[in-house]
């Protein structure tokens, strides 16, 4: 039977005296699915991730994570989180190793018996940090804390991992690396992912589904039924010209209609 | 030395060594809260927090309190601040800053004006039926700059009951509070109850500014809880070397400035601030230095991975 990660039901919100910034969503995250979320900015991504979170209450509709109350998911240590920014005091003295054994030291996580010190070290190695674990987390580069910031979630010992805007600031090539890094976490863990992204071509090689958000969901199923005409409505420009060409990743290519819409050979004219 | 015979061979010794009793654990436990206050920049809170005693102050004397009474008002002022400043800060409806200088004024205006009505009525006849020929315990200057004839028996077991308990707590809490206090949102997200975290960390930060206003005095009570933090981080990058270097020269200062003001017939709390401000100015060069060798460090694993990658 497939468990469901997260289910949100008609859920719509309002912050205090303003509009909904999320109306009427409802979507669906099995466990092992990776799910992109796409949208404009103010489209209500990030509040969907912190109501998922449960760091927002006060919404109408439905949200369950693996079948509870979003908070009590986060108590449990069931989801683990990597910041869009990382709003870390960079200037403590903590070592990377530190950093990342956080969420292992938590009371929830001891009781869950999740992760272990020497798993810790496993992580690191996964995540390609394991030679700088002893640095001072303020003394290394934003594609290497952005990878630490992984593993600290890992650590946790998540069944979904929520990633905001994972690659902000990170050049093409740790992008790039940053895509394979998910896939690994992914096969390794069987972890669901949500991950909140503007990267449209990162997200339609990544995930297995894609939902666009601009207040209400736009879209939600396959990157393969991703279209320019979908995207223009979400994004309300021509995101074809603004994004350029999408590579899709080879073994999903075969069935984009964004490689081949009409506008070019080995581009989807996104 | 005067300072040996007033430690050996005076009356009063045993007085001392009270005072000398109490600022251990009043010295170890600002050490460990001033890295957490010095990293999570939470100085004028404690500024807040101990101004708030003025007010504790002014309504002991006005009542004709002392000793443990007089405390206890004390500490449920800075404790009530305390918990006021996060209440506040946790709604996020005024800004923590402005909530921190407004409870800072009023607290010292209320105690101003306290201490003045006292002043008034302490030789009204009804009044000194009701509360008896009071004075002000310890003396409005031995409050503000610190006393140690002050402390007394009392004021050292305060210290080190109530030291015991914050060393104990923070112990307790410490994966939650260092999480919260490295990265307040994530650790959210992580589960960690971060409100909870700010209160009990506010609770902890009132209760040592109470045992350490009558050794230290009130104004000076909050540097006790920046400059052993500030000197150790100077002098490390990393955690637990910090904490111990925080301590040893948490205790210099403390323990030294005791001895100095004994010495010198000056105020504890401007010796012991002195002495640390000294320690954190000397400490200045070596900061520096650390500061290159961990760049210097970080360079050289740099190179070292470059190598490893183009090799293979």
């Amino acid at each position: 039977m497939t468990t469901t990660a997260i289910e949100l039901e008609h859920l719509s919100f309002a912050y205090e005296g303003r509009r909904d910034v999320l109306s009427d969503v409802s979507l669906r995250l099995n466990q092992g699915e990776r799910l992109g979320l796409i949208g404009p900015n103010g489209g209500g991504k990030t509040t969907l991730v912190k109501i998922i979170l449960g760091l927002l209450s006060g919404y109408r509709g439905s949200v369950s994570v693996f079948g509870m109350n979003p908070k009590q998911a986060r108590f449990k240590g069931l989801v683990g989180y990597v910041p869009q920014r990382c709003l870390a005091e960079l200037s403590f003295p903590f070592s990377v190793r530190q950093v990342v054994s956080m969420p292992v030291k938590l009371g929830h996580a001891v009781k869950r018996k999740s992760t272990d010190i020497a798993e810790v070290d496993e992580l690191l190695d996964l995540v390609g940090i394991n030679d700088i674990a002893h640095r001072p987390v303020g003394s290394i580069s934003g594609g290497q804390l952005q990878r630490a910031l992984i593993a600290r979630a890992l650590a946790g010992g998540p069944k979904l991992l929520v990633l905001d805007e994972p690659t902000v600031g990170i050049d093409l090539a740790g992008q790039q690396s940053f895509s394979n890094l998910l896939e690994t976490v992914h096969d390794r863990f069987h972890l669901s992912l949500l991950i909140v992204s503007h990267d449209i071509r990162a997200i339609a090689s990544t995930c297995d589904k894609v939902a666009c958000l601009r207040r209400m969901l736009h879209f939600h199923d396959s990157p393969s039924g991703l279209t320019p005409q979908v995207l223009a409505d979400v994004f309300r420009h021509d995101v074809a010209a603004a994004f350029g060409e999408i590579h899709i990743d080879a073994h999903r290519a075969e069935d984009c209609p964004l490689k081949n819409n009409g506008e070019g050979d080995s581009h989807a004219g996104v | 030395m005067q300072v040996y015979d007033y430690l050996f061979h005076s009356p009063a010794a045993p007085l001392y060594w009270e005072a000398i009793w109490a600022a251990i654990p009043i010295a170890v436990v600002c050490s460990l809260l001033s890295v957490l206050v010095v990293l999570k920049r939470l100085a004028f809170i404690g500024q807040g927090v101990s101004h708030a005693a003025f007010g504790g102050v002014g309504l002991a004397t006005l009542l004709g309190l002392t000793g443990i009474a007089h405390f206890s008002v004390i500490a449920a002022f800075c404790v009530v601040a305390a918990l006021g400043i996060a209440w506040t800060s946790d709604r996020k409806a005024v800004r923590t800053d402005t909530t921190i200088g407004i409870v800072l004024v009023a607290s010292m205006a209320i105690g101003i004006l306290l201490m003045q009505l006292w002043v008034s009525l302490r030789d009204q006849p009804w009044y000194v039926e009701t509360f008896g020929r009071t004075t002000t315990s310890a003396g409005w200057e031995s409050i503000l700059f610190g006393s140690i004839l002050g402390v007394g028996k009392d004021g050292a077991w305060l210290a080190t009951i109530f030291g015991t308990f914050v060393l104990l707590i923070l112990w307790w809490r410490r994966h939650n509070l260092l999480f919260y206090a490295f990265d307040e949102t994530a650790a959210e997200a992580f589960g960690v109850r971060t409100t909870r975290c700010r209160y009990v960390l506010m609770l902890l930060l009132a209760i040592t500014v109470v045992i350490s206003i009558r050794l230290s005095g009130l104004i000076l009570a909050t540097a006790l809880l920046i400059l052993p933090g500030a000197v150790a981080l100077r002098l490390s990058s990393r955690f637990v070397v910090v904490l111990v270097l925080s301590i040893i020269s948490g205790l210099t200062g403390v323990l030294g400035g005791l001895l100095l003001s004994l010495q010198f017939n000056l105020p504890p709390g401007a010796c012991m601030v002195m002495l640390l401000v000294i320690l954190f100015v000397l400490t200045w060069p070596l900061g520096i230095l650390n500061r290159k060798r961990v760049s210097l460090s970080s360079t050289t694993h740099t190179v070292r991975n470059h190598g490893v990658n183009n090799e293979s």
